[in-house]
């Protein structure tokens, strides 16, 4: 073991990987499976384990895609894309980046499937195209349907990634022009019973594939349910997916202070006050993003003075937009900056409209007395110390 | 009209789907169709919703050049409103579109071209001694090439080759008098690579949020508004990697090269070019551009100026239904399959025309365009490299496989450059009070076009808004002045073009063809 610790390490160092960075990634996935630090040498021993013996089998195909999860993929960091498809997995078809190509990909592909049936994992990048009887989209001859159906049912569990493979994304908005849809509900019509575990948003984010591989291969089994990150009901995991945006963004305190940001690129924005007036849909968004962030964890939307666009969401593109829009534009106030917005209504607002979370934080400003008032600033807020005072606010 | 007996499909390692068939006869390509495998319908999906709303959908287009497209939808916008653009939010653009053509082509040359031209088996073979004295006299950067070897010995006495699986090891359109040690420098640069293109994107997420899909360039300006510290971070990140580009991906670029200049022989097709140009500068003129606008015809060294109401797409062999012949302002979408025939019917792509003519998209136009234009770090470069080549003052060399290859890794060096340039530029600019990055506006009624270069190449938008909301849409794409087919009057499509007359010595593998498709990064 020792022997093969060693050449693990090598193959890393190989890449400018250090043992150190290794050990980061594992805490990542830990993080990610909402596990304690402790675990981190346990991810680490199965990962190597795994590099040191036979790796799963995996198939990558991509539908109706723009190649962007794939992109996505290819800027994780720890591990790098080629430490996933070299040492986690062998990722015997992936049509983006493989040597092989025409013919001689297809094979690799029928290989896995007759070879590794039911014991490979299929990741699924892109919508679904069901037009013209699935003509949307044509490889190798035949429809993308086809291939769907000779690799999905054969696979041990398969991974839809970005919010076109979950539920059609954006392919599937008004008007649906190709019949765009979810891996999901199209192998359900055709009675295929593959777990499917749900990645959204738009790209995915590389760390929760790298999390849910680890998981699903190492550290449990789907079909028992006896992996770490359990699912929800829409076949997410859980961990990863179970918080809004606005629960854990960094701006959630200039919110609390009535603090926003009514103009892009002013000084409100340098100062990193709250995107809500510009259309945030971190309050009806649930994904990890502001803990996890993108492109090893440089930065997210919101930090770059975006508005959430709400990409995580199911149907994100119909039920977001228009996106610099609130969530529901009620049009009460007057005299504001952005077409009747009034600022010191933003708690009555979003309390009597929008979501139970934003209700409390309502109650909140109430409480606070600053309704009607406008935004005053100060050192800390009465609500804030009554909160402290009750142990917060649930 | 040929028969097909040739077929690639899927053709890998290209963002998308793409069918590339070819008549080989005696070793020779003497016909070739090129079929777009996909359809979704971007433009349909757009009508109806707010304007700035393009911004964030169009750009979903392609995962591998959302910045183009977003800064395309952006900029259609608000030419339709007649909005001009603070000059510190031009320089932030110009700074995150840099950052994607630099992640877009290290990708492409590395990740996606480099197996065609370097066999990962012959790496095996190796002395690695031998390798790294090769690596310091090419000039390039030397790495742990015994651990990279290691690595590959690894996978194949494993017997799981993951993404090498059923390669093409030993081909013989590999050059076969490439000594072993330049393909382990080659494959230990693949490698390294991967951590470059994610650094470059890096910047983009800075200033973006996220790549791909980033979202700050909204139709106004920039959302993002830049600080002392994330100024500082960008500037290190893209000298890290303009010290990639110039020690290892031009070196490597010249050491690789002299293997294939056959390659200077065939894959050039039709031999037009068009650039929109790329990279404003203060004056917004599309003539003025870092990387000008012009489109360049076949047996001319002149660049006219190009004029987007020259375009005609034209749907005669594609799955449409719309009239032809329509310029994009004026363009429909009306998808409707048939079935595949190359005799009829058989892509999803339209065949977009210039005056008529089929129009190659990409660096290759960029450049020449740019070198026939006089613009100086761009002849210094090209000047270098045809001399290299040994053609001295003859750039029409480029119109080649080799060329087009050569011109990507070329402007990449450009743009790394400009990259930091621009930087620097910004911080002159807030320090002489352009702290100014939005500009309000409201649409109600107007029609515009976003006219730009995505790294792959011209890249159009066109927007015209009603009542507050998108009433038509149109993009026209680089790749589909690239992979679009047969027009009406049957005249081959770019690609198509560019595959005849190349060889091909393995039809059950056909290594040539595949090069030739990929070199246009479609």
């Amino acid at each position: 073991m020792a022997h093969e610790d060693r050449a693990f390490s090598d193959q890393l160092a190989a890449r400018g990987v250090s043992r150190r960075d290794f050990l980061k990634f594992c805490g990542s996935v830990a993080a990610m499976l909402g596990l304690s630090e402790a675990m981190v040498p346990t991810i680490a021993s199965a990962v190597e384990q795994a590099a040191a013996s036979k790796l799963t089998p995996a198939v990558w195909i991509d539908g109706g895609l723009c190649t962007g999860c794939t992109e996505s993929t290819a800027q994780s960091t720890n591990p790098d894309v080629a430490q996933i498809v070299l040492d986690i997995l062998s990722m015997n078809y992936m049509e983006t980046i493989m040597y092989a190509t025409g013919d001689s990909a297809e094979q690799a592909l029928k290989d896995t499937v007759e070879k590794s049936k039911g014991k490979f994992i299929m990741i699924y990048e892109g919508a679904v195209m069901t037009g013209w009887e699935g003509n949307a989209l044509r490889i190798a001859g035949k429809t993308g349907l086809d291939q769907i159906m000779e690799v999905a049912p054969n696979a041990a569990a398969i991974i839809a990634v970005g919010s076109c493979a979950v539920d059609g994304g954006w392919v599937k908005a008004n008007p649906n022009p190709a019949g765009g849809m979810g891996i999901g509900e199209y192998l359900k019509s055709q009675n295929v019973a593959t777990p499917v575990i749900n990645l959204p948003t738009c790209p995915v984010n590389p760390e929760w594939i790298v999390a849910m591989v680890v998981d699903v291969l190492f550290l449990g089994k789907l079909e028992d349910g006896s992996i770490l990150n359990e699912l929800d009901e829409f076949g997410r995991p859980k961990l990863i997916f179970g918080q809004t945006i606005h629960d854990n963004c960094p701006r959630r305190g200039h919110f609390e202070n009535g603090e926003f940001v009514y103009k892009f690129g002013s000084a409100e924005e340098a100062k990193g006050y709250c995107l809500y007036p510009v259309g945030c849909k971190g309050p009806q968004t649930q994904t990890n993003c502001p803990i996890v962030r993108w492109n090893n964890q440089v930065s997210w939307c919101v930090e770059s003075g975006s508005p959430c666009i709400g990409c995580g969401r199911f149907n994100w593109v119909d039920e977001g937009a228009p996106f610099l829009d609130r969530f529901r534009q009620i049009g009460i106030g007057a005299g504001s900056e952005t077409g009747g917005y009034d600022p010191a209504n933003v708690a009555l607002i979003a309390g009597g409209v929008v979501a139970g979370a934003l209700v409390v934080h309502g109650i909140g400003m109430k409480a606070a007395g600053r309704i009607g008032e406008g935004p005053a600033t100060e050192e800390m807020k009465d609500h804030d110390r009554k909160r402290m005072k009750k142990g917060g606010d649930k | 009209m040929g028969t097909p007996n040739v077929t690639i499909d899927p053709l890998t390692r290209i963002e998308g789907h793409l069918r590339v068939e070819c008549e080989v006869t005696d070793g020779k390509i003497t016909d070739a169709w090129v079929s777009g495998s996909l359809f979704r319908g971007m433009e349909m999906v757009l009508k109806g919703r707010a304007p700035s709303d393009a911004f964030y959908v169009a750009q979903r287009i392609c995962g591998v050049c959302p910045i183009s497209h977003g800064h395309a939808a952006t900029m259609a916008a608000e030419d339709a409103m007649g909005v001009t653009i603070p000059n510190g939010a031009r320089i932030v653009r110009n700074i995150i579109e840099a950052a994607q053509y630099l992640h877009s082509h290290i990708l492409w040359f590395y990740t996606l071209a480099a197996l065609d031209y370097i066999d990962p088996g012959k790496a095996l073979e190796a002395n690695i001694a031998d390798t790294h004295a090769l690596a310091v006299a090419a000039g390039t950067t030397t790495s742990n090439f015994q651990a990279v070897q290691d690595k590959l010995k690894g996978l194949v006495a494993g017997g799981q080759l993951s993404i090498f699986s059923n390669g093409w090891f030993g081909h013989p359109a590999y050059a076969q008098d490439m000594p072993p040690e330049l393909a382990l420098i080659g494959v230990a640069h693949y490698l390294e690579a991967l951590e470059m293109q994610a650094e470059a994107s890096r910047v983009i997420a800075i200033m973006g949020g996220k790549f791909p899909h980033f979202m700050t360039s909204l139709p106004g300006g920039t959302a993002w508004v830049p600080t002392e510290e994330k100024i500082d971070d960008i500037l290190f990140r893209l000298m890290r990697v303009r010290d990639f580009v110039w020690n290892t991906m031009i070196p490597d670029t010249l050491a690789i090269a002299p293997f294939y200049k056959d390659a200077l022989s065939y894959g050039g097709g039709h031999g037009n070019f068009l650039s929109w140009g790329v990279f404003n500068r203060e004056s917004m003129e599309m003539k003025d551009r870092y990387m000008p606008e012009g489109a360049v015809f076949s047996g001319s060294l002149t660049a006219e100026t190009a004029n987007p109401e020259a375009i005609k797409e034209y749907v005669k062999h594609s799955w449409f239904t719309s009239p032809t012949g329509l310029n994009p302002a004026e363009g429909q979408t009306v998808p409707e399959f048939t079935k595949y025939d190359v005799n009829a019917q058989y892509t999803w792509a339209k065949a977009p025309r210039y005056n008529g003519k089929p129009m190659e998209a990409g660096p290759l136009s960029r450049m020449l365009v740019a070198y026939l234009r006089g613009v100086e770090p761009v002849k210094a470069v090209v000047d270098k490299a045809l001399g290299a080549l040994g053609a001295p003052g003859k750039p029409e060399v480029l119109v080649s496989l080799l060329g087009r290859v050569a011109a990507r890794n070329l402007e990449t060096a450009v743009v790394a450059d400009w990259s930091l340039e621009w930087v620097n530029e910004l911080v002159a600019a807030i320090k002489g009070g352009d702290v100014k990055f939005f500009e309000e506006s409201t649409p109600d009624a107007g029609a515009g076009a976003g006219m730009w270069e995505a790294p792959r190449g011209a890249l159009g938008h066109w927007m015209t808004i009603n009542n507050g909301k998108i009433s038509n849409y149109q993009i026209c794409t680089p790749s589909t002045w690239n992979i679009g087919g047969r027009d009406d009057e049957g005249v081959t499509g770019v690609i198509e073009q560019a595959l005849i007359g190349a060889p091909c010595i393995d039809p059950e593998r056909p290594m040539e063809a595949a090069r030739i498709a990929r070199s246009f990064d479609p």
